[in-house]
């Protein structure tokens, strides 16, 4: 379901984004650029919001604003978190006499880019030099086929590499790096790299979301170990949402770091270079569809290259699971298979399908790596096969409901290290302190009868310091000194 | 006089909670008996438990033959 892909992937680049320092954000917004692919990246009603007062030169308050607004709750709601989005992003700058201007920089830019104005390379420069060879025919462009191709086998690779299927051979020492630093893969005793409950949970994602999950990861290797600009960084993955595919974009004009960011990118399958040196570079579909939402190249590609039965296959759903946890997935493609390795036991393998086994045994070790009952589900209700569809309920309710149990029993302990209170000498002490507890919101368990109540680790010295200043202030009080909650926590 | 007892709280079933009040029959680890469904226990003791609890449960689940067989 498209929708849900989109919304997912949204988050994940917010997230960075909203971390991200005020001053940075603005400088962020000088590149036209950059404006417009955050622009795509916000809800609708922000994005109607930020394009009503681009142009506008009035003065306008909250109030204003919230009168374009049906008055119901549901689409106030929605008003506020918008505006709330916009601000946390710096789009939007509520000032003291509570009127409300865009970000000036990201006004003036993003103008620019609507209209036109303005000289900057933002969205890329094209390679305009005629070929050289291009009349002898023998120096073509490279057509969009073979950029996705590139693009998939690139990608691919990182993936093969990640679950460990023999036949690849590793890829280059800056994905290896951003593996291990995003916490995909660890290194294991003496043998090379094994892989994370963090990086299950990645390969089941879809590719878009792998993508931005890396890229951001990328980010912060940059930024801490090469010393890149993080700027200029995202600059560079957002100009490259911008471009268009099957277009060579010159690597002239491009600063010193973009340059580097170019020899990554190519290892990672964004980018395809006919050569190291080459002074073009064409962007592939997993950077065009960066910012747009697409789901990249499974889905396109099929369109154009109906031949290829792997990638429609894989588009449409390709697995079936019945009541008897068996399993049959319609794929040859190694790396689903390792995927699907993953919480099935595999029994056989046709030239077309395997069948599989979904066991008590096979997801607890799922699960014991990390991937979660709800995890399993999705990717078997994403994946499933347009004949599972025309049932009433996508998957077995026998399975799900299975697989849920199987997960329940695994944490059949849940455990907290925590500090237990007791021995308060009234129900009035400990009503007190309980209450303040919950406001922190850090109570693990409490007993009205016994009189105790179970602290987070984290919470101790914060409750620990209201007990002291409550026997402090009834000390002062002129109270009863000896008694109530006397004395410092013990251990 | 209110104290802080440092320890694990754990929260379980009361199948589970009996479990471990077995355990600690054979060895201290239980500091507190909360209610049916919680304990206190030693810190250091935690993964102990874990992995007693877990062969204990892993004994008492049903296996079929078909499953013991090697694929």
């Amino acid at each position: 379901m498209p929708t849900v892909i989109v919304a997912h992937f949204k988050t994940n680049i917010y997230e960075y984004l909203e971390a991200l320092q005020k001053s940075t954000l603005d400088k962020l917004y000088e590149e036209p650029a950059t404006c417009l692919a955050i622009f795509r990246l916000l809800p609708s009603l922000a994005r109607q919001l930020v394009m009503s007062l681009l142009f506008s030169t009035q003065i306008m308050s909250k109030a204003d604003l919230r009168q374009w607004i049906k008055n119901d709750k549901e689409s106030l709601s929605k008003f506020e978190e918008a505006l709330d989005k916009l601000q946390k992003l710096h789009i939007m700058i509520e000032q003291e006499n509570k009127t409300i201007a865009l970000n000036s920089s990201f006004k003036q830019k993003f103008q620019e880019c609507l209209t036109g104005g303005g000289t900057h390379q933002s969205f890329g420069k094209l390679y305009n030099k005629p070929h050289r060879h291009s009349q002898s025919n023998s120096h073509k462009l490279p057509d969009i086929k073979t950029l996705d191709e590139h693009a998939k086998t690139k990608w691919e690779e990182i993936l093969h590499f990640m679950v460990g299927t023999d036949r690849m051979n590793s890829p280059g020492a800056s994905v290896l790096k951003v593996v291990t630093k995003a916490n995909l893969m660890r290194e294991k005793e003496g043998k090379g790299l094994e892989i994370t409950n963090k990086g299950f949970q990645f390969l089941l994602q879809d590719v878009n979301t792998q993508v931005w999950a890396f890229l951001i990861q990328y980010l912060d290797l940059a930024s801490e170990m090469l010393h890149m600009n993080v700027v200029e960084v995202l600059n560079f993955f957002f100009m490259l949402g911008s471009l268009e595919l099957g277009q060579d974009y010159s690597v002239e004009g491009l600063t010193d770091t973009q340059r580097q960011l170019l020899d990554d990118l190519t290892n990672y399958g964004l980018i395809y270079r006919p050569k190291k040196s080459s002074k073009r570079y064409y962007p592939t579909r997993l950077a065009t569809t960066l910012t747009s939402g697409n789901s990249a190249i499974v889905s396109n590609s099929s369109s154009n290259n109906p031949t290829d039965d792997d990638d429609s296959a894989t588009e449409q759903g390709f697995i079936i699971v019945e009541t008897n946890y068996k399993l049959y997935a319609y794929t040859s493609s190694q790396l689903q298979i390792s995927v699907l390795n993953l919480f099935c036991n595999l029994q056989f393998q046709f030239s077309n399908m395997v069948t599989a086994e979904l066991t008590r045994e096979s997801v607890r070790k799922a699960l014991k790596h990390g991937i979660t009952a709800s995890q399993i589900i999705s990717y078997l209700t994403s994946h499933a096969h347009p004949q599972m569809k025309k049932r009433p309920a996508l998957l077995p309710s026998t399975v799900v409901d299975q697989i849920q149990l199987w997960e329940m029993e695994l944490n059949r302990l849940v455990i907290t290290n925590s500090y237990l209170y007791k021995e308060f000498r009234t129900f009035a002490d400990y009503e007190v302190v309980l209450k303040h507890a919950n406001t922190l919101g850090v109570v693990v368990w409490s007993s009205d009868s016994k009189k105790m109540i179970g602290i987070t680790e984290a919470g101790h010295e914060r409750v620990k310091a209201f007990i002291k200043r409550k026997i402090v202030q009834r000390r002062s009080n002129g109270g009863d000194t000896t008694s109530s909650a006397g004395g410092t926590p013990a251990r | 006089m209110v104290k802080a007892v440092k320890g694990t709280i754990v929260k379980c079933d009361p199948a589970v909670k009996q479990v471990i009040l077995s355990l600690d029959k054979k060895e201290k680890v239980i500091i507190e008996d909360l209610d049916d469904n919680h304990l206190l226990i030693d810190t250091s003791r935690v993964d102990y438990i874990k992995k007693e609890v877990e062969k204990l449960l892993e004994e008492n689940t049903y296996k079929s033959e078909l499953d013991k067989a090697p694929n």
